[in-house]
C-alpha cells in the first residue's frame, strides 16, 4: 500500500512549494488517476516518488509498503519495487538498450535476492515483452531512447517497466505525444501488469487515457493539493468542465 | 639576434645523448647529416614551454625533467605470448602484424607472410639501404620549428615503411605494435612512413603498449607521416594504452589527403603522465574527407594534449573532429583545434567538437578553437563544452535500479563511446572502448 502524509515539497533551491500538504492512499491492486491542470505539481509528485534530487520534502511522508521512501535513493527505490514512466524518457546515446536493460534487471535482481539473468535467459524475456509492445529487437541495439519517435519512447518506458517487475508503478503523462493506435498499445501494456499485488498511480491531463486504463479512483490535484476524488466518473465530469472550478485559469 | 638560454637539464642530455649514440643510429650518409641538422635545430630551439603559443597549455621544458637513455639496436627478449599480452584488447583482431620492442623492429614476433597489395619494410632497413626512399624521410623542412619534430628525426630508430598499392583493398587492417618492456627506463624514436596509393583500401593501427613488469618510467616519440592517393580510403588508428606511472608520449602524425580521398583518423589515449598528440593534416586535392577523433583519459596529475592543424588549401573538402576527454583528480586534457581556410578554399565544409567530462572538482580542461577563415563560400562551425556527469541521466538510471558507481560507469561509458563510433570498423572499436573500459574500472 501507498501512503502520502501531509506531503509538503519545495524546489530544493527555491522556496516556492510546489506540494502542500498530499494525502493519498493506494492500496495493492487498485489504479488510481491523478489529473490536473498544468503546473498543479502532478509531475513534482511522480518525481518526489522516484526520488529526484532537485525537490525537498519539508514535511509529511510517503511509506510504501510500511516504509519510508524518503531516505532512499533512486535505486534503492527502485529495488523497493518503484517504477517511474517517464514522461520525457531520457536519451542515453552511447549506451545500447539492451545493454542498459540488462544492467537494470541484473541490479534490480541482486537488490532483490534472485539470481542474475543470463544473456540467453534474459533475451528471451526481452523478446517475450517486446513482441507484446510491437517493438522490434533491433531497435534495443541501439542507443537508449536515441532518434525514437515520442510512441517509441513510451513503449519503451513501458517495455522497462515490464522487465524490471515493479509494484508501484507510476505513470506520468504517459498518454503525452501519442497517437490512437500507440495510445492503444500503451495502455495495453500497462492493462497487462495490473494485479492484486501492484500499485499504479496514472498522472494524465486529459480523460482520454482513462478510457483505457479503466481507474479505481480519480483524484484532481490542483495548487499543490487534492482538490476532489472520485469513482473514475469524475474523469468524464472534468472532462466537461475542465479544471476552473479548482481555481486554475484555463490553460 | 642572439639570446643565450639556459638549457635545461633535459635539453642537454638530449644532445648529450645524441653525441654518444649518433654513430650507432641507423642511416646512410644523407640519413647522417639530416640526423645531425635535426639534432642541430633541436640544440637551437629546446623543448617546448609555455611561452610558445601552441605550447601555452603544455609546456615541455618545465615537465620533461631529464632525457632517459636512447634505446638503440633493442633487444629484450620476448615471446609471441608476451606480445599478446601486451597489445591486450587488440590482440583478439585479426590484424597483419608489425611488432617494434622499444623502439626496434622485431621480424620474429611479426607476421611472417607478405599481406596482399602491401610492400612493407622496417625503417631501420630503409635508412641503412640509401635507398631514394630515404629522401622522403630526411625532407620535412616544412615544419622545421617543432623541436619534437626535429628530435624524432635526430632520433628515429625504426618503424614501418609501407606502401599500399593502387587498387589494392588490403584483407586485414594492418597493426604496427611498439611494445615497452624491460626493467630498463628509456626513450624511444618510432618513425612510419606510409603511403596509400590511389582507389586503395586500408586500415592502419598503432598500438603503444607496454608489458606487464616493464619499468614505470618511460618516453617515447614517435611520428607517422601518410599520404594518401586519390580516391582512397583509409582508417587510421592510434591507440596509446600504457600502465606505468612516469610515461611521456609525444606523437607527431603528419597527413596528406589527395582528391575524392576517404581519412578517418582516431587516437586513444590513456594511461600516460603526459601526452602531446599533434596532428597536421592538409587537402592537396578537391573533394576530399578528414575526419579526426579522440579519447583522452586521465587521472592522478596526468596530462594529455591534443593539437591538431586542418589546411584546406584547396575547394571542396570537409574536415570533422570530435575529442572527449575524460578527466579525474588533478588531471589536465587541453584540446587545440585549428582550422585553416585558405581564399582559393571555397565550398568547404568544417565541423568541430572538442568536450571534457570533469569528474572532480581539480580537474581541468583548456579548449581551444581556432578558426582561420579567408574564404567567403564556407560552412564551418566549431564547440567546445565541459561538464560534469549529466544529473538527470544519473537519476533515470537510478530509477530503473542501476546503482550510482555503475549507472556512472555506464554514462562515461556512452561519452566516450560516442567518439568510439567514429572507428567505422566495428571489431577496433570494440578494442578500444576495451581499453577504455579497463581504465574505467580502475576507478
Amino acid at each position: 500500500m501507498l501512503e502520502i502524509k501531509n506531503l509538503h515539497v519545495k524546489i530544493a533551491e527555491e522556496d516556492k512549494p510546489i506540494l502542500r500538504g498530499i494525502d493519498l492512499t493506494i492500496p495493492k491492486g487498485e489504479v488510481h488517476a491523478i489529473m490536473g491542470p498544468n503546473g498543479s505539481g502532478k509531475s513534482t509528485l511522480a518525481y518526489i516518488l522516484a526520488g529526484r534530487d532537485d525537490y525537498e520534502v519539508t514535511e509529511g511522508d510517503i511509506r510504501w509498503n510500511g516504509e519510508s521512501l524518503l531516505e532512499m535513493e533512486p535505486d534503492e527505490r527502485a529495488a523497493a519495487g518503484v517504477f517511474l514512466a517517464f514522461q520525457y524518457p531520457m536519451e542515453i546515446p552511447g549506451v545500447a538498450g539492451l545493454t542498459f536493460l540488462r544492467t537494470a534487471v541484473n541490479a534490480l535482481r541482486r537488490k532483490r535476492g534472485q539470481e542474475e539473468l543470463t544473456t540467453p535467459e534474459f533475451m528471451k524475456l526481452v523478446k517475450e515483452k517486446s513482441v507484446a509492445l510491437s517493438i522490434d529487437i533491433e531497435m534495443l541495439k541501439r542507443p537508449v531512447n536515441v532518434g525514437f519517435s515520442g510512441g517509441e519512447k513510451k513503449r519503451s518506458e513501458i517495455l522497462q517497466m515490464a522487465l524490471l517487475e515493479p509494484t508501484l508503478c507510476v505513470l506520468d503523462e504517459t498518454d503525452s505525444g501519442l497517437d490512437i493506435d500507440a495510445l492503444r498499445i500503451v495502455s495495453e501494456g500497462v492493462n497487462a501488469l495490473r494485479s492484486p499485488e501492484r500499485a499504479m498511480l496514472v498522472i494524465t491531463h486529459y480523460q482520454r487515457l482513462l478510457n483505457h486504463i479503466v481507474p479505481d479512483k480519480v483524484h484532481v490535484l490542483a495548487n499543490g493539493r487534492i482538490q476532489r476524488s472520485g469513482g473514475k466518473e469524475l474523469a468524464l465530469e472534468l472532462e466537461k468542465s475542465g479544471y476552473a472550478e479548482f481555481g486554475e485559469k484555463a490553460a | 639576434m642572439s639570446v643565450a638560454v639556459m638549457k635545461t637539464k633535459a635539453e642537454l642530455s638530449f644532445a648529450e645523448h645524441f653525441d654518444q649514440v649518433h654513430e650507432q643510429l641507423p642511416g646512410s650518409p644523407a640519413v647522417k647529416l639530416a640526423r645531425k641538422t635535426a639534432a642541430d635545430r633541436f640544440a637551437e630551439l629546446g623543448l617546448p614551454h609555455r611561452r610558445i603559443e601552441e605550447w601555452k597549455y603544455t609546456d615541455l621544458r618545465a615537465s620533461v625533467k631529464d632525457a632517459l637513455p636512447v634505446r638503440v639496436g633493442d633487444a629484450t627478449p620476448m615471446t609471441i605470448a608476451d606480445v599478446i599480452v601486451a597489445l591486450g584488447p587488440l590482440a583478439k583482431l585479426d590484424t597483419y602484424r608489425m611488432v617494434l620492442v622499444n623502439g626496434a623492429y622485431r621480424k620474429e614476433l611479426s607476421s611472417p607472410d607478405q599481406l596482399a597489395g602491401l610492400e612493407l619494410e622496417d625503417l631501420a632497413s630503409v635508412l641503412a639501404s640509401g635507398n631514394e626512399n630515404t629522401a622522403g624521410l630526411t625532407g620535412l623542412t616544412a615544419r622545421d620549428d617543432d623541436a619534437v619534430l626535429a628530435l624524432n628525426t635526430a632520433y628515429m630508430t625504426d618503424g614501418a615503411v609501407a606502401r599500399v598499392e593502387a587498387g589494392a583493398q588490403l584483407e586485414k587492417p594492418l597493426l604496427i605494435a611498439h611494445v615497452r618492456a624491460g626493467r630498463e627506463p628509456g626513450f624511444t624514436a618510432q618513425r612510419n612512413v606510409i603511403d596509400v596509393g590511389p582507389k586503395s583500401s586500408v586500415q592502419i593501427i598503432e598500438a603503444f603498449v607496454s608489458l606487464p613488469g616493464a619499468a614505470s618510467e618511460g618516453q617515447s616519440n614517435a611520428a607517422t607521416q601518410i599520404t594518401v592517393g586519390d580516391e582512397a580510403k583509409v582508417v587510421h588508428v592510434k591507440c596509446t594504452a600504457d600502465t606505468g606511472e612516469g610515461i611521456t608520449h609525444l606523437s607527431n602524425w603528419m597527413i596528406r589527403l589527395g582528391r575524392e580521398s576517404d581519412y578517418s583518423g582516431f587516437q586513444l589515449t590513456q594511461g600516460v603522465s603526459l601526452a602531446r598528440n599533434q596532428i597536421f593534416a592538409a587537402f592537396d586535392g578537391e573533394d576530399a574527407k578528414l575526419d579526426l577523433s579522440g579519447v583522452f583519459l586521465a587521472r592522478g596529475r596526468e596530462h594529455i594534449d591534443t593539437t591538431l592543424v586542418v589546411d584546406h588549401a584547396v575547394p571542396a573538402c570537409e574536415s570533422r573532429e570530435l575529442f572527449k576527454g575524460v578527466l579525474d583528480d588533478q588531471s589536465r586534457g587541453v584540446f587545440q583545434g585549428k582550422i585553416i581556410v585558405q581564399q582559393i578554399a571555397q565550398k568547404t565544409d568544417g565541423k568541430q567538437m572538442s568536450q571534457g567530462l570533469l569528474l572532480s572538482p581539480d580537474a581541468e580542461f583548456d579548449s581551444k578553437p581556432e578558426l582561420e577563415i579567408f574564404a567567403d563560400d564556407v560552412a564551418c562551425g566549431h564547440g567546445a563544452t565541459c561538464t560534469e556527469l549529466d544529473k538527470d541521466l544519473m537519476f533515470y538510471c537510478g530509477s530503473r535500479g542501476i546503482p550510482a558507481n555503475i549507472a556512472r560507469g555506464l554514462l562515461i561509458e556512452s561519452f566516450v563511446g560516442e567518439a568510439v563510433e567514429k572507428v567505422k570498423y566495428q571489431p577496433t572499436a570494440e578494442a578500444i572502448m576495451e581499453f577504455a573500459r579497463g581504465w574505467l574500472a580502475k576507478n
